[in-house]
């Protein structure tokens, strides 16, 4: 298949490379079916995969996730992995929202049980849990604080009686990312991150009411706690206008050290600085201090959903039981070990809109799922509902350890809007059975289920290439935007 | 283009007739080529608001020694009038463009929203 000078040749049925060609280092590869990559094809999404490939240092191939688009430079659904000793860090392959991310809660509550409660319960939700354009939290940060945060992420709120220890054992790198310094952090990145702890935010943030409705694989299920019928709240949001301001504030830095060093680049979105430099360590640092505010920003959330469905719904904490199943980021740059063409090394994995997925067997997961593997969670949209995966082996031989992140857009957002103008989406979406509350009634036009492709497509490609093996099928009861 | 590109900008954040000229601020590109001035008047245009609170009615620019300095009068947010649209988190260097043409510049920037 050839699409305008780019050609693609299909490697199996849901695998596509990309040869190398001109300045390229790797060959590109894009998991998907021959009906996504048609879609796929009509937007800059493959342009920019071989792009990524021009970057010094990346390793094996530039990868496309199956809800890959367009992006700023990388695209959304790429995952791209530096050796440490020559490659480089680019802010853009990571994106503005740094560790932007999902976490899963699961309750002792059913569906059933809960139904009629529903419209009180989203109701508070919506009220307690700021959310929406330039919302504030509750908590109001000291510069000490915010220093403690940016260190020590989910902990931080668990210390202050925000959350449990099982909290954080659930969550991602112990919701701490390691080498974060306070001080890679801009004065104005903070500021703008001092009263924005614990919300929500808007766009594509969200929390979310969903019941169990399938399982797939029932050890998975039984190992994170889901059960047919079961409530669930999905709580997806990331590290706000600080994370935006520490990757404008570093693609500066990049673009200088690119000058200075000669190096060249596609698209200057694609800043980028070598890992050992001063430059790349002091964005890594700044990026871990982001990625931890992110971990307490959904830390907060947590505790904010449980406080509140316990108070609605009169019940206590070993009631309700509402229990992290995990969280994970998909906006990051990590330091992993990887086999790369037969040799174990140290990497530094780029992931943009793209979840890590460890397998079975993997140290760093916790006990409880070393014999199932990682949990991952694959929001779709707001009407067909979201599934539960679990890392596959294939994930570390095909994608560093990488799969998708979500259905991926395939309207934008303004023809999104045009296609309901004179609707009301929220009165539609009760038809199908999902309550909405929104802050903004303009998101919610850009949020439309037709804006985005069909979860189920997404997820079996991954499934078919043993990246991540579907778990359990979620249907949304609720929805809660900004 | 400097200053309607800043107009488009807060367009896209707020219905900007209901923003009052009550405040003035100053915005100063710096040198460098003409999109690294765009970009720069553009993110201290997004701070504004992301960091003050604070809504651009109308912007007018004159050049100074190859610098553009851009005045914009606004207000700070009032919740009872104005209401946001979307959140802009960055003004992208994506596919950047100012272009010069019979009839003056055209200026082309991405936003991630």
């Amino acid at each position: 298949m050839r699409f305008e000078e780019i050609s693609l040749s299909q490697v199996s049925e849901i695998a596509w490379e990309i040869p190398r060609t001109g300045g390229m280092l790797v060959p590109g590869l894009v998991f998907a079916s021959r009906e996504m990559m048609e879609d796929i094809v009509r937007d800059q999404a493959l342009r920019q995969v071989m792009n990524v490939a021009h970057l010094p240092g990346i390793l094996y191939r530039s990868i496309g996730m199956p809800d890959i688009h367009w992006g700023y430079g990388f695209p959304i659904g790429g995952v791209a992995a530096m050796d440490v000793a020559d490659g480089v860090i680019s802010p853009g392959g990571v994106g503005y929202d740094i560790n932007c991310g999902v976490r899963l809660l699961r309750s002792n509550l059913e569906t059933a049980t809960l139904r009629p409660r529903l419209p009180e319960l989203v109701a508070a939700l919506h009220r307690e849990v700021p959310s929406g354009v330039g919302s504030t939290g509750t908590v109001r940060l000291t510069a000490p604080e915010m220093d403690k945060v940016l260190t020590f992420g989910s902990r931080w709120a668990v210390s202050r009686g925000n959350g449990t220890g099982e909290d954080v054992e659930f969550t991602e790198g112990g919701g701490r990312l390691p080498g974060a310094d306070p001080d890679a952090v801009s004065d104005v990145a903070k500021k703008r991150g001092l009263d924005q702890l614990g919300t929500l935010g808007a766009g594509n943030h969200f929390l979310e009411i969903d019941e169990v409705e399938e399982v797939f694989f029932p050890e998975a299920a039984a190992a994170y706690g889901l059960l047919q019928g079961q409530a669930v709240f999905f709580v997806h949001s990331g590290s706000r206008g600080l994370g935006y301001q520490v990757c404008d504030d570093y693609l500066d830095v990049m673009a200088a050290y690119m000058r200075k060093h000669a190096l060249n680049v596609p698209d200057r979105q694609l800043a980028c600085a070598h890992i050992g430099s001063g430059e790349g360590r002091r964005y890594l640092s700044g990026l871990a201090a982001a990625a931890n505010y992110a971990f307490a920003n959904r830390q907060l959330l947590a505790y904010q959903v449980r406080e509140t469905v316990q108070r609605v719904l009169r019940l206590g904490p070993r009631d309700a039981g509402i229990r992290t199943v995990y969280d994970v980021g998909h906006n990051n740059a990590k330091f992993e070990n990887h086999e790369v063409d037969g040799r174990r090394r140290d990497v530094l994995v780029h992931r943009k809109g793209a979840t890590r997925a460890f397998p079975p067997g993997h140290p760093e997961l916790p006990a409880a799922y070393r014999d199932v593997g990682q949990p991952v969670f694959i929001p779709g949209d707001m009407g067909r509902g979201s599934f539960v995966l679990a890392g596959a082996p294939g994930a570390m031989r095909l994608s560093f350890a990488s799969t998708c992140h979500g259905a991926g857009r395939r309207m934008s957002r303004t023809s999104a809007r045009r296609s309901v103008r004179g609707k009301s989406v929220i009165a539609e979406m009760e038809r199908r059975g999902v309550l909405v509350a929104c802050t903004s009634r303009k998101t919610i036009a850009e949020e439309i289920p037709e804006a985005y492709k069909e979860v189920g497509t997404v997820v079996d490609v991954v499934d078919r290439a043993g990246i991540a093996r579907k778990v359990a099928r979620l249907r949304p009861l609720a929805v809660v935007k900004g | 283009m400097c200053a309607a590109s800043v107009e488009a900008l807060f367009s896209l954040l707020t219905d900007r007739r209901k923003i009052r000229r009550s405040g003035r601020r100053a915005l100063d590109s710096g040198s460098g080529p003409p999109e690294e001035r765009l970009l720069s008047i553009l993110r201290q245009a997004l701070l504004l608001f992301s960091l003050d609170r604070f809504l651009v009615r109308d912007a007018g620019a004159i050049m100074r020694s190859g610098r553009i300095l851009v005045t914009v009068r606004g207000e700070p947010v009032d919740d009872a009038r104005h209401s946001a649209y979307r959140e802009i988190k960055a003004v992208t260097a994506h596919a950047l463009t100012v272009e010069e043409g019979p009839s003056g510049f055209t200026a082309r920037f991405v936003l991630d929203v």
